[in-house]
């Protein structure tokens, strides 16, 4: 399975602010996706749920899949929404063998692995959002920026039911710790809204995701990113 | 009477039963809702479903238990699981089908196991040990452990199962289209563990259709020597408005189930999708079919998490490494704890051409047990071979076959009736290829006839305990020619006669041949070859010995085991003969650079390898990862200063620059003269964000390695430690990359550091910062959720050790942050924690 990670995430993952890395970072970087390749797993899960939203005493109210959160970031996000695709995708366990395979003594490569792997996560969901957004578009529905638990108020512990919801364990292999991290790491479940119009105004397909526009648009610490160019 | 389901399995057809879920739903369960509460809140429905199949015609069916654990059924799972056999038996009555078994369905926690995930392995044993008390109590017939699809749950599973009933164990994992787990697994090691833990049957069910399933229902029947099961989906899954339907009918199902029925398989049944119908049909055709009894495949097999190796007829190297004897370094390793040299060792070992790695970490001033333990566990999460349980202590042989991930090779047992009678026992029960040393209460016999007898008495043992032969090694005792000028001869008759005579495989610590003599590789490699030659299927030796490693290569080569002689041409295509010293300095293209001479040994170019690693024993490992890799030949390398090769993060090169350095200058002065000015130049650019993280790292890594080659001159001086720190990532926090590298600047700057992990209890944080008296600990925590856990370890540390100075970090720690959780420090990134120390310590 071949992932185009992007490679500026990448360096900027490992703390290069804007500065390109000199030929030889750049090819130890390649050397680190190459043998990722061979150890990635990648899976998904996805489905489509109707979605109601309301407000009730200023709280926002989002129900959907049978469950029901409170997310003012949320709502933003799914206004005027009618429907959200709940997602769920991981890279399986290799890359985390891989990570402690190489803490042991070799952290420099340990670091380069895991911020390449992370851009492989980010280029495998932004796969599966692509064919999320077509699916939608053929029924004449627009996609909204993909959401994930732990962004703005959205609580973490969401990931509960959403695991439950998507059979997560089971479908991908991906199960929760007591305080909701995903296992194995490189996962990430995130909820994308759908309303009725034209593809054009789809904001994932603007290539915006990973810009305040798209992913970063609830973050906390958007002001002091330290990930930013 | 009915017939003991053991009389049946194997010897006829049986029929499992089908789908639950999607009959559940049509009856009105809800998406979300658990289908175990149905159990009580609508018996009916269920007892209903079960008769559904029973008059299909199965004669086995689940109870509808897949998901019931005290981790879904907190408060009432005896009640829950009680339920679901009454149902099952009541079911049974009235279909009038009492010849039918009631299985007792076990699916997987949907929890990952210790290291993946956060469920220990024992808790997950105690988990499933839960159900099956409550199950067999109520009269279930079997267990059936199904849809696993991680190799290590589907072992907790199969040892609560035999831990808690005596009832059979059947097993059905889950594999995808490529043939694998979802931790990894393959056909093949599956088998092997599973057939080691001495399940009555083992196959595969759900995931996919009939149709897919046949490529991994042909290797089952290839190397499964119990009865096989296959219980397929009815196809391939898809959303019909909400509703997930199947795209294989009854008709067409039983036609691919008959077609697997004729590959060799024993039991058939059905899983996601499949209806009473579907069952019907299967059964009615698969009946038919003239019933063939599953074969035995006799290989001897090890496997890892995901690897499975076959001894013989191609002979597997084993290596030596991990083992205290005669290792000063290693020894000191056990008594501090210091798990990662061994993992090193490890990993050296797996990059120089080892199949399976022995694991002695016996010291008598050690816990050895426990420690056995942890070592098994973190090698397993790093490398993917098998692994030698060798130990003499019986109850670290059992601790560390039970938490293996696979099927050990245990080493050892000895023709004594105390060992036979210890060791025995443990491999019937977690399954092993056992080595068997030719020595008794008599010692070891002088001659091989003597070494026969034992060995056959070693088989004897092997039948009485239940353990297949094939399980079985002989250890036919190399012992040193330079004491006894005929032990090779009587050791290589061993051999020969194992081979010959008893139909066995062998197994020999290679290198006890040459001891006490010079030149050791030499004979060591002479001797292996003739070993190889006389019929040894594993050698015990170092595979970073390059000797024994072209022996070995070569052997193979020419015994035709080297299939177009692949393996020999990518070891050493592109090498050189050895040549006498004084052609090769003037020979072109000679092998000039290629070794530095510290290995003691040439180097195989071809394969990656290059010169000594640090702390190199032999065995080198690649450097690529250098600044100016790549461009920078051995030649140039060599000629780079120690402050170059640090600055440049160079590892290799920072090794040589000091070994030669330390011709003239004085350890300490190359310390503080050269090292920690290159160190503080690297740190200082770092800060100032001209040089980054992964480059700050291989400096640190380079000046590792050359403070491991000053410290080694140093030996037996006391060596000055600036002070001890704790590190951990926080409870419920299993990040611990940015702990890890904080970890690698503080030691590179002299500080000794304790490092408790991830995921790290306040109490533990606490006892150890206590009990070590330690004057800083840092913390991590990469989520905002955890660092609630940060805020009470900081808490409790300063209410019980109140000098304790705590330092924290992580990607949401910000100073504001860091105040209001009281910590002394708020360290940015891995140079200011090295700076927070200096403070502390008075650096």
């Amino acid at each position: 399975m071949v992932l185009r990670p992007d490679l500026r995430e990448i360096t900027r993952y490992l703390g290069y602010h804007g500065v390109t890395p000199d030929e030889n970072m750049m090819s130890e970087i390649q050397q680190c996706i190459e043998e990722l390749e061979n150890v990635i797993t990648p899976r998904f899960v996805y489905d489509r749920f109707d979605l109601l939203q309301k407000e009730e005493d200023g709280r926002s109210i989002l129900s959907f899949g049978g469950l029901e959160t409170e997310s003012r970031d949320l709502a933003r996000n799914l206004k005027g929404c009618t429907g959200v695709y709940i997602m769920a995708v991981t890279l399986g366990p290799g890359p985390d063998r891989l990570v402690r395979r190489a803490s042991v003594g070799k952290m420099s490569r340990a670091i380069i692995f895991q911020a390449a792997a992370a851009a492989m996560t980010e280029a495998w969901c932004d796969e599966i959002n692509e064919r999320i957004r077509k699916e939608a578009a053929k029924e004449g529905f627009c996609t909204r920026p993909r959401f994930s638990p732990g962004y703005g108020d959205l609580p973490l512990s969401m990931q509960k039911q959403i695991s439950m919801i998507l059979n997560m364990p089971k479908e991908i292999g991906v199960s929760l710790t007591e305080s909701y991290l995903m296992t194995p790491s490189k996962s990430v479940t995130a909820l994308i809204g759908v309303l009725p119009g034209p593809a054009s105004l789809d904001v994932a397909s603007q290539k915006l995701t990973n810009s305040a526009a798209g992913k970063c648009e609830n973050c906390a610490a958007v002001e002091n990113c330290p990930y930013a160019d | 009477m009915k017939k003991d389901l053991r009389e049946r399995l194997g010897k006829e057809w049986l029929v499992f039963d089908g789908g639950t879920g999607s009959i559940l739903q049509s009856k009105g369960l809800k998406g979300g809702e658990l289908p175990e509460t149905w159990n009580l809140k609508r018996p009916e429905d269920i007892i209903d479903l079960h008769c559904g199949y029973l008059r299909a015609g199965c004669d086995i069916f689940n109870t509808n238990t897949f998901g019931a654990n005290a981790l879904k059924f907190p408060d009432n799972l005896e009640e829950i699981v009680t339920a679901a056999v009454e149902n099952a038996k009541e079911a049974r009555r009235r279909a009038g089908r009492e010849d039918a078994y009631v299985a007792l369905d076990i699916g997987p926690t949907g929890k990952l196991l210790e290291p993946l995930g956060d469920l220990p392995f024992e808790r997950a044993v105690e988990l499933f040990g839960e159900v099956v008390r409550y199950g067999s109590r109520a009269g279930a017939d079997l267990v059936l452990i199904e849809t696993m699809s991680d190799s290590y749950e589907a072992k907790a599973a199969v040892l609560a199962a035999k831990e808690n009933c005596s009832l059979p164990v059947c097993i059905t994992v889950t594999f995808d289209e490529k043939g694998k787990l979802l931790t990894g697994g393959s056909v093949d090691s599956t088998v092997a563990l599973l057939e080691g833990l001495r399940v009555d049957a083992l196959g595969v069910n759900c995931g996919l259709g009939p149709e897919q399933m046949i490529p991994i229902v042909k290797r089952l029947t290839e190397v499964c020597s119990v009865p096989v099961i296959v219980n397929p989906n009815a196809g391939l899954p898809r959303t019909e408005g909400g509703r997930t339907v199947y795209n294989v009918g009854p008709e067409e199902f039983a036609g691919w189930m008959e077609k697997i029925a004729e590959m060799g398989v024993q039991a058939v049944g059905g899983c996601c999708g499949t209806t009473p119908e579907h069952i019907r049909l299967t059964a009615e055709r698969v009946r038919k079919l003239p019933f063939k009894a599953q074969t035995r495949k006799n290989r001897t097999v090890v496997s890892s998490f995901s690897q499975c190796v076959e001894i013989g007829p191609r002979p597997v190297i084993i290596g030596e490494r991990i083992n205290p004897t005669g290792k000063k370094k290693f020894k000191q390793a056990l008594r501090d704890c210091d798990i990662e040299y061994i993992l090193r060792e490890g990993l050296r070992q797996e990059d120089s051409g080892a199949h399976i790695l022995d694991v002695n970490v016996g010291l008598p001033e050690i816990d050895e047990p426990a420690m056995m333990t942890s070592v098994v566990q973190r090698l397993q999460s790093v490398l993917a071979l098998p692994l030698q349980i060798d130990t003499t202590d019986p109850e670290a042989l059992e601790r560390g076959m039970r938490i293996y991930n696979g099927k050990p090779m245990v080493n050892s047992v000895g023709g004594k009736k105390e060992s036979i009678e210890t060791v025995f026992p443990l491999v019937r029960k977690y399954g092993g290829v056992l080595v068997a040393l030719v020595l008794d209460e008599d010692g070891i016999p002088s001659d091989a006839e003597g070494r026969i007898r034992i060995a056959k008495r070693i088989y004897e043992a092997a039948d009485r305990y239940g353990v297949p032969r094939e399980d079985i090694v002989i250890d036919g005792l190399a012992m040193t020619i330079s004491s006894d000028n005929k032990s090779a001869v009587v050791t290589l008759e061993t051999l020969r006669r194992v081979r010959d005579e008893l139909h066995g495989h062998t197994i020999l610590g290679v290198s006890n041949i040459s001891f006490g003599l010079p030149r050791r590789a030499l004979i060591n490699s002479h001797f292996l070859t003739m070993a190889l030659q006389n019929g040894l299927s594993a050698a015990i030796m170092n595979p970073g010995n390059e000797e024994m490693m072209e022996s070995y290569r070569a052997y193979l080569a020419l015994a035709g085991l080297d299939p177009q002689c692949m393996g020999f041409i990518e070891a050493y295509a592109g090498t050189q003969d050895r040549v006498p010293a004084a052609k090769a300095a003037g020979a072109p293209g000679g092998t000039t650079g290629a070794a530095d001479g510290t290995a003691g040994s040439a180097t195989a170019g071809g394969t990656g390898v290059g010169g000594a690693a640090y702390g190199g024993t032999g065995a080198a490992s690649t450097d690529r990862t250098g600044w100016g890799a790549g461009r920078a030949s051995a030649a140039s390398s060599s000629a780079m200063g120690l402050t170059e090769s640090v600055v440049r993060g160079m590892a290799q090169s920072a090794a040589e620059a000091a070994r030669k350095a330390l011709a003239h200058t004085a350890a300490l002065d190359l310390i503080n003269g050269e090292l920690i000015p290159a160190l503080d130049q690297v740190g200082k650019g770092f800060e100032k964000g001209t040089v980054f993280l992964p480059q700050l790292l291989m400096s640190a890594e380079a000046a590792k390695a050359a403070f491991e080659v000053v410290k080694e001159s140093l030996q037996g001086q006391s060596q000055e430690v600036k002070g001890r720190i704790i590190l951990a990532t926080v409870k419920g926090d299993i990040h611990d990359i940015g702990k890890n590298i904080v970890k690698v600047m503080l030691e590179n700057y002299g500080y000794d550091v304790i490092d408790l992990g991830k995921d790290v209890a306040p109490e533990a944080i606490v006892e150890a910062a206590i009990r070590e008296n330690i004057a800083l600990v840092g913390l991590s925590a990469l989520m905002t959720t955890t660092v609630v856990s940060m805020e009470e370890t900081i808490r409790l540390l300063h209410e019980k050790k109140p000098d304790t100075k705590v330092v924290v970090g992580g990607a949401v720690m910000t100073q504001e942050y860091a105040d209001a959780i009281h910590a002394d420090c708020y360290a940015k990134d891995a140079m200011a924690t090295v700076h927070f120390a200096e403070e502390v310590f008075g650096g």
